[in-house]
């Protein structure tokens, strides 16, 4: 029975080429968003999940509140001295480990010189996390202090092999450190990533900082291996009531978060979390399964158009004694048929388009075709898909009465058919149109959004770290850019112009109402700050090397003279921590942080101690070449250990737009698709109501009906459905794109013509989809038609 | 074997009834060959129908080797069918993707014979109707006698003990007609298979035993044949 089913499918799609063709490429597409989907919520999902412990790995968060006791922050920063404590005090706590942050560190074997991403660990990190050695002890790789742990791909970059224990590499061109363990190259989707490892008894060597057991400096990451029984909320309550006691703890609380849920999850209000990255999850699960469902509408709705000619298959089975389960399942297998082929195709489709999607994603995806749990993904799709698309029309089809379809040659109309395919197509360019709609909203906001005017000068600014000998040598370095004529002012500041968080409270301000927790951001710069970046100076003047006094000035925002309520800002005096400043200059808002809110109101102040990046104005006299060459030359003399990092202001700004630019594109892209498989339903449909109506257009012609006529007869069955989709669809867009919007501080409207286009877009479309068909019918010989039945 | 009680079949429109039969009651033994003939619309096809258990009477009493069919569940008419009524159409209706041989096997997965067995009952129904050569040829690639044979052997494949067949031979040339009708007559004869025909054709009714005249859904003859 099973394989008669199967050929019987088999030739059914041969037959009817048309609808199995629309079938199979809608359904491909479909199945491959779904694949590609599939792989990306597996790698997300599997964040942080790959070592043995990771259920009961935690990590130490910090609250900062104000004074009424809310919460207005929340990160992963923790002190020196929580750790010890933790260890200490907390009995479930099996191994506790201090990391930092991580950075980009310079690191050579002699000249072979590389700057990758270093951390910093206790030894007790290498027991919380499995790391796989290939070479080297875990239990004593990090106790010698100049000593490191390598990843297998930095030991090739550095050695070009693997086994290089016990061999030299230097640091920061500064310090032998021996290799004591290479392990495998860390997952990418895994939080804590480094390229090498170094031991913290190390960094206590560099940093007094780390060495100093404190309780203010929030700078170091603290990861917790509970035991396995543990419960997580107990040892929350415990490590709250010990902290109570820590008198300098005044306005910080710490607690344990699950390590591999901050991916997902890290997005904190008010002390607790409340989603994060899961939204992209479920956006990108709405959109494919979106896709694959419209895919399965044409399937539906092709199946119950041809009902007539299966009609009578039914009946005749029905009369030889086919039960009715009997047919659902030879339904079902048709259904399942085809999707078994759309999912070779939807494989071929996914391997062709992941680089795309990696690169769209800054990810790196892969198809694992040697995993099981892989493959019964893929079959539970197909199962899922097969079922979804093939039940309507399989309990459709097998319900027909036997007399019924064996006795009537033509079918005559049933309301109730006719009606569920028509809100099937409506559902389906309800989605597509909705999908447009979207597309054209982010595009705007984008548009909205850069247009807005920086307040910065971008074109010809350019940044590098500061790092190596620059520390030193900052003086030597601007003297000779300057003279060498590629440049025409800079500075250097504590961080890049475009990211500061530097969020600070408790200012004091003449003229100041009572206690406030009004955050205000700084940022520490040197002289020429403004003329380097082409702010706009409203009041006063710039940092400059001519006033001494200049140490104790600050530059601020209008944002913050209006914060301040200053009628005469220039000359008064500031208290910031104690220390006080006068104010010599205003100057106009700029963008930083985000380009879609206000941000914090800006002090700047000058502070050569704290080192990070050197901003230059490039001299527009010359070529950018010639420029970029100069301050190499100049940059390795000085600095010879480091290669020159030279990145474009205008870069970083565009890349805080990247994730609406991500989500335009998918929704371009899925919206693309939604209208491609749409039309092809449409088309299926159109090609098959013609062909049943050829007799009713031949004795429609033989009566003196015109082409046009008759393309207005099957063309607009078709178009009133769409009308009703865009009806349906655009309040729905209108109401969840300003809902959208809504989360933007800045954002631009929906416009009339956004609506306009879509809709007249769709019909267009759709019009071109079905008078097409139409057209062929129409002008079709009526003779041909009338000899046919 | 079959016993109809005060059949009655109408539709009920704007409070009218149209009645297409009425009143039909009649008996049919195992091992008749019964004709049912009359003028258009007088009800036939509908007789056969209800008969075949495709149509369900408004009103009267139907039996059916002794079971009564107007309360039997669809499960157990599906039994029935599988069993022991076999159906012959006017359009053929063979299904148009299988080929000869799997539609004469059809039936026979249906009523969950097994492999072997299904192969040799086709094997002898192609023999038999001396369409071995036909048996990958799809319907469309047959003859409208031919495609009837291939309709009768998948009727007989499951040895139904009974046959009902709507105009068989309505679509076809005189001369094949007269060769399905021979071919019934056999069945009949040698097979004691009951047979039921609606025909509008004296000469097929002359090879059947008994002929029922329908007049306006009423049964206005029922006379024997006296074979010459």
């Amino acid at each position: 029975m099973f394989t008669l089913n199967l050929k019987i499918a088999l030739r059914n799609l041969w037959k009817n080429k048309v609808s199995s063709f629309i079938n199979v490429i809608g359904l491909a597409i479909g199945l491959a968003a779904c694949l590609i989907l599939l792989i990306y919520v597996t790698y997300e999902w599997n964040f942080d999940k790959q070592s043995k412990n990771s259920a009961n790995i935690y990590m130490a968060m910090t609250n900062i509140s104000n004074d009424n006791g809310k919460v207005f922050m929340t990160f992963d920063g923790t002190t020196t001295a929580l750790a010890p404590l933790i260890k200490q005090q907390i009995p479930e706590v099996k191994y506790v480990g201090r990391m930092d942050y991580g950075g980009k560190g310079l690191i050579a074997n002699g000249e072979n010189s590389f700057k990758k991403t270093s951390r910093f660990a206790e030894p007790d990190i290498l027991r919380i996390y499995d790391y796989q050695f290939s070479y080297g002890n875990p239990r004593i790789a990090l106790n010698d202090p100049h000593s490191v742990i390598l990843t297998e791909g930095m030991a090739k970059t550095l050695f070009g092999t693997t086994d290089v224990l016990n061999r030299s590499v230097r640091y920061q061109d500064n310090i032998n450190l021996k290799v004591t363990g290479v392990i495998k190259d860390l997952p990418a989707n895994s939080s804590d990533q480094f390229d090498y490892l170094m031991p913290w008894s190390f960094y206590e060597e560099l940093d007094a900082d780390a060495k100093d057991l404190n309780w203010g400096n929030f700078s170091y990451l603290t990861r917790v291996l509970l035991d396995a029984d543990a419960n997580p909320e107990l040892v929350n309550a415990k490590l709250g009531k010990l902290l109570k006691n820590y008198k300098q703890l005044k306005f910080a609380t710490h607690f344990l978060f699950p390590q591999n849920k901050i991916h997902l999850y890290g997005k904190f209000e008010n002390g607790r979390s409340t989603g994060g990255d899961i939204e992209r999850i479920w956006l990108f699960m709405g959109l494919a399964i979106g896709i694959l469902l419209i895919a399965c509408i044409n399937f539906m709705n092709m199946a119950t158009a041809k009902s007539e000619k299966r009609a009578k298959e039914v009946g005749i089975k029905k009369t030889m004694g086919a039960s009715r389960p009997s047919l659902i399942i030879q339904f079902l297998t048709e259904s399942m048929v085809l999707t078994m082929i759309s999912i070779a195709i939807a494989i071929t489709l996914a391997e062709i388009c992941l680089p795309a999607f990696n690169n769209l994603l800054q990810m790196n995806l892969k198809m694992s075709y040697f995993d099981t749990r892989s493959w019964l993904g893929i079959v539970g799709l197909v199962v899922i898909t097969g079922l979804v698309a093939g039940s309507y029309p399989a309990f459709y089809l097998s319900s027909f009465n036997p007399i019924q379809t064996l006795k009537r040659k033509t079918q005559g109309r049933k309301m109730l058919d006719v009606s569920m395919r028509q809100v099937l197509i409506i559902g389906q360019f309800c989605f597509t149109i909705m999908l447009i709609i979207s597309t054209l909203v982010i595009y705007k906001q984008i548009q909205y959004i850069k247009n807005r005017p920086l307040g910065v000068e971008v074109n010809a600014l350019v940044e590098m770290p500061q790092e190596g000998a620059l520390l030193t040598k900052y003086d030597l370095l601007k003297a000779r850019l300057l003279k060498s004529g590629a440049v025409t002012s800079m500075y250097h500041s504590y961080s890049g112009l475009v990211h500061h968080n530097n969020n600070i409270s408790g200012i004091k301000w003449p003229g100041m109402t009572a206690d406030n927790n009004i955050q205000f951001n700084k940022v520490l710069t040197t002289v020429d700050f403004i003329k380097t970046t082409g702010l706009k100076v409203i009041q006063g003047r710039d940092f400059s090397e001519k006033y001494a006094s200049d140490t104790a000035a600050v530059l601020v925002s209008s944002a913050t003279v209006k914060t301040m309520a200053l009628a005469h800002p220039l000359g008064q005096v500031i208290d910031l921590f104690g220390e006080k400043l006068t104010i010599i200059g205003v100057f106009d808002d700029y963008v930083f942080d985000s380009p879609y809110k206000s941000n914090n109101p800006l002090i700047v102040t000058m502070n050569k101690r704290n080192k990070g990046a050197i901003t230059m104005r490039l001299n527009p006299e010359r070529s950018l070449k010639e420029n970029t060459e100069v301050i190499e030359k100049i940059s390795r003399e000085l600095n010879p250990a480091y290669p020159l990092e030279l990145n474009f202001v205008s870069a970083a700004y565009a890349a805080l737009l990247q994730q609406e630019v991500t989500l335009g594109i998918l929704s371009n892209l899925f919206g693309g698709l939604a209208i491609f498989i749409s039309c092809l339903g449409l088309f299926g449909l159109a090609v098959y109501s013609a062909e049943q109506r050829t007799k009713e257009f031949g004795i429609r012609k033989v009566l003196g009906a015109s082409v046009y006529s008759l393309m207005q007869l099957l063309s607009l069955s078709f178009l009133k459905m769409i009308v009703v989709a865009i009806v349906i669809a655009v309040p729905l867009a209108y109401y969840f794109m300003g809902a959208w919007l809504q989360k933007f501080e800045f954002h631009t409207t929906i416009s009339w013509w956004i609506i306009l286009i879509a809709a007249s877009g769709t019909l267009l479309i759709a019009l071109l989809t079905v008078g097409y068909q139409a057209y062929k019918t129409a002008t079709s010989n009526p003779v041909d038609a009338l000899k046919y039945e | 074997m079959i016993t109809l009680q005060n059949i009655e079949k109408y539709y009920a429109t704007k409070g009218l009834k149209s009645y297409i039969l009425r009143h039909v009651s009649t008996t049919i033994q195992q091992g008749e060959f019964v004709s049912i003939m009359g003028p258009s619309g007088a009800g036939k096809s509908t007789l056969l129908n209800i008969l075949g258990m495709l149509e369900e009477p408004t009103y009267g009493t139907y039996e059916f080797m002794g079971e009564d069919i107007t309360s039997l569940s669809e499960r157990k008419k599906i039994e029935l069918y599988r069993n022991h009524i076999g159906f012959v159409f006017q359009a053929y209706h063979l299904i148009d993707e299988m080929t000869v041989a799997e539609n004469i096997e059809a039936p026979l997965l249906y009523k969950k014979i097994a492999g072997a067995e299904r192969k040799s009952r086709v094997a002898d129904m192609l023999d038999r109707f001396n369409i071995v050569g036909k048996k990958d040829l799809f319907p469309n690639q047959l003859s409208g006698g031919q495609q009837q044979l291939v309709g009768i052997a998948r009727a007989l494949a499951a040895q139904p003990s009974i046959i009902l067949a709507d105009e068989p031979t309505g679509n076809l040339q005189s001369a094949q007609a007269l060769q399905i009708m021979e071919l019934f007559k056999k069945l009949n004869e040698e097979e004691n298979i009951t047979i039921i025909q609606v025909t509008h054709s004296e000469v097929n009714a002359g090879y059947g035993s008994r002929i029922l005249h329908l007049l306006d859904g009423v049964i206005k003859e029922d006379l024997n044949v006296v074979n010459l």
